[in-house]
């Protein structure tokens, strides 16, 4: 690089510098109303690209500000504009640190859209989680506000299930959620057929699934006190009529279906509901109460109908286990199960060749419907 | 005791207890009460009533005497005697005190009395009085769940429920009675599926019948129905309502798994003023095969052991016209069903039985015209 390009390379940083720092100081309650809007507008619109974006995340100062105009009461459009700025920008890794500094001003946006969905895409990383989590329980009502905003009357952000959902990936999350003292976990099942965002329901049903790995709860998940079960089941469930013995062995919430009752049509939504009920066949107990309240036949139904390969391959898994021999002892749990390494790795091998032939199969396939389009005059 | 009458008389003492009764004596001494007599009579236990009079005296603030009645009230809730309870906790509310707090108190407890004694409805305006009055009492608040849940009405109890645990959100039994109503909620909603469904397969059986009835070319006489109900197209000519099965066994015609036609028949015997009743004679059966079933016993009416199946003629009635055709008894159900005269009527096809050449079928058939095969 020539002495001429670097120093205006460095002249162009030092412009962008103190171009952050006046922004960070227009957003300062010093500045005023009008000046704050017009700054918040810009770092909005500076956010809308990813250059932008990038731009914003290196700059913790401009962030804060921006975190303390948004919370701000009676600052009308300047703190939407900051709200939207801040969402954006936290899709960046590089704006975790400066925003999780800003928690005590962002947790006050809760349980609005923005403030779940900023924090949402914040907790990707556990430890952000973590922080999170921490904060709201030094805050004092933990998870209460996140899970009241389920309960209504307003529908729910679609923020709200991302949010939930990533919290869930840590311990901590999970356990704010399976609070046996609290109404929690229930409140969130109703949302697993829920239609008007996808968003939110697949980050409900992601939260459910996680909780799953709990094993210690799962005997009161399937409960009458929970009874997620039937959830689980009902966006996999289709129109199809049972006979009356199959009927009847069904939960009541899976009997005498409309015609018109459709599946889950996000197939990575349906993997994670299967994923969710293989969990909790992890125990001998949990099969007996899986099998007996007829998920088969709700499996055996959706297995006809599947066409994504791999929530097919999971529903084939998932009827396995239900439909095989009870694997023998020291084996119930399979959660707990030590897996020696050298067999560990063969599996993960075999795993592969088969994803591997499952994608040349499919390829083929692919193929072969091409073909005839080709040959036709 | 015992020892000190050995000797000699005891020293008695005046107005002392009565050996044999001085439990009863006992009792009856207001401090040693253990219980509440049922009436208190002035002239036989003055005290008692000389208390009742001090403790309830009008003199004193309606929340003070609301307040003894609501421990009067507790007492009797405490042994179960809820009724009192609730005449108690009654005329508590009656001294209209002030104190809005005791008068939610005295609502939730006579609340709870009404539910032990079933009157749920009762029970729940108190609830609901009691909250107008307390809005943050959360025992009000359970009671009134509980009776929504006890009422089946699931949707209300879970949203007390809920409001009650915006209060305490750890309220262990809004918890709990939550996650009942919801269950119960759900096999409602279950049972109204079911409920549709079953409607829906009737609807349809009732359909593929009248096809198929139709579709034989079989002629139905309608009940009467409304006259304010148009007959629908397509099926025109046999509406749903009209087409009534009216027999004592309250058998109906029905399509069986093959898709063939079963009906009720009935046999009349004029001549002994006799009925058979064959409640599913399957479409494509012969009248004969029945015949040698029905008599292959002779009937216990039949004096004088005529009614062999080979002696027997069958006919059926034209009502309309007045007229008799007779039946060959090798044909099946189907076939004299769809003769072009035969209209079945109550949904029941009939056939009308004579011996052969008998003289009582020749004195019947001497007013009507027959058509013989």
């Amino acid at each position: 690089m020539s002495e001429a390009s670097l120093s205006a390379a460095m002249s162009e940083e030092a412009e962008v510098e103190a171009a952050a720092a006046a922004l960070a100081a227009l957003l300062a309650p010093a500045a005023g109303a009008a000046a704050r809007a017009g700054a918040a507008e810009a770092a909005a619109a500076l956010s809308g690209t990813a250059a932008g974006r990038r731009l914003l995340a290196a700059r913790p100062e401009a962030l804060a500000a921006l975190a303390a105009l948004a919370a701000e009461p009676g600052a009308g459009a300047a703190a939407a504009a900051a709200r939207r700025c801040l969402v954006n920008v936290s899709a960046e890794p590089a704006a975790r640190g400066a925003l999780l500094a800003a928690l005590p001003a962002l947790l006050p946006l809760l349980p609005g859209g923005a403030g779940c969905g900023l924090l949402a895409n914040v907790c990707r990383e556990p430890a952000a989680a973590r922080r999170v989590l921490r904060a709201l329980r030094q805050r004092g009502p933990g998870l209460a506000p996140l899970l009241e905003a389920l309960r209504g009357p307003a529908p729910p952000p679609p923020e709200l299930g991302p949010l939930l959902c990533n919290l869930s990936q840590v311990p901590e999350g999970r356990r704010g959620l399976l609070d046996r003292s609290r109404c929690s976990v229930q409140r969130l099942l109703p949302f697993t057929q829920y239609k008007d965002s996808a968003v939110h329901r697949r980050g409900i049903v992601g939260a459910l699934r996680n909780c799953c790995f709990e094993h210690e709860h799962h005997e009161w998940l399937l409960s009458d006190e929970v009874d997620v079960l039937p959830f689980l089941l009902l966006p996999l469930a289709g129109p199809e009529e049972f006979p009356e013995e199959e009927m009847e062995r069904l939960p009541a919430d899976l009997q005498y279906l409309p015609q018109d009752k459709q599946r889950e049509e996000e197939p990575d939504i349906r993997k994670m509901l299967l994923e969710a009920i293989m969990l909790l066949t992890a125990t001998k107990a949990g099969r007996h109460v899986v099998r007996e309240k007829g998920a088969y036949l709700i499996l055996r139904e959706l297995h006809r109908w599947e066409r994504d390969p791999d929530v097919l391959s999971a529903c084939e898994k998932l009827i396995q286990v239900l439909i095989g021999d009870e694997p023998g002892p020291g084996m119930e749990n399979l959660l707990e199960v030590s897996v020696p390494e050298e067999v560990e790795q063969q599996l993960q091998r075999l795993d592969r060749e088969e994803d591997e032939r499952r994608r040349r199969e499919q390829a083929e396939q692919r193929e072969a419907q091409a073909c005839p389009e080709e040959l036709a005059p | 005791m015992a020892e000190a009458g050995a000797g000699g008389e005891a020293p008695r003492y005046r107005g002392g207890f009565n050996e044999d009764t001085w439990e009863q004596e006992l009792e009856a001494i207001p401090m040693f009460m253990k219980r509440c007599p049922a009436e208190i009579d002035a002239a036989r236990q003055p005290e008692l009533a000389c208390l009742q009079s001090l403790l309830f005296d009008e003199e004193r603030s309606p929340a003070e005497l609301a307040r003894l009645y609501k421990n009067e009230g507790n007492e009797y809730f405490r042994e179960k005697d809820y009724r009192k309870a609730v005449i108690s906790y009654t005329e508590g509310l009656r001294k209209k005190c002030e104190d809005p707090e005791l008068r939610a108190m005295l609502h939730t407890n006579r609340a709870a009395a009404q539910a032990h004694l079933g009157n749920y409805r009762s029970a729940l305006n108190d609830a609901i009085q009691a909250r107008k009055l307390k809005p943050t009492h959360l025992k009000a608040i359970i009671r009134g769940a509980l009776c929504h849940l006890e009422l089946k009405n699931f949707s209300e109890a879970i949203a007390w429920c809920e409001e009650g645990l915006q209060i305490d959100s750890k309220e262990k039994k809004l918890v709990e009675v939550r996650a009942k109503a919801d269950k119960l909620k759900r096999a409602e909603e279950r049972d109204a599926r079911k409920a549709k469904v079953m409607e829906r397969k009737e609807q349809c059986q009732k359909e593929s019948l009248l096809a198929a009835i139709k579709e034989r070319n079989i002629k139905v006489v309608l009940e009467p129905s409304n006259e304010e109900e148009e007959m629908s197209d397509g099926l025109a000519e046999m509406s749903l309502d009209g087409f009534h099965s009216d027999n004592a066994m309250g058998a109906k015609v029905h399509l069986d798994a093959d898709g063939n036609l079963n009906w009720p028949v009935l046999f009349l015997y004029p001549e002994h003023e006799q009925t058979d009743f064959i409640a599913a004679f399957h479409e494509n059966t012969r009248f004969i095969d029945h015949l040698m079933v029905m008599f292959a016993e002779l009937p216990p009416w039949d004096l004088e052991r005529k009614y062999l199946p080979d002696s027997l003629e069958l006919y059926f009635e034209d009502e309309e016209k007045a007229e008799m055709y007779e039946v060959n008894p090798e044909h099946t159900l189907l076939q004299v069903l769809q003769h072009q005269r035969y209209f079945v009527k109550a949904g029941t096809p009939t056939v009308l039985a004579f011996v052969k050449h008998s003289p009582f079928s020749k004195k019947y058939f001497s007013s009507k015209k027959v058509h013989r095969l």
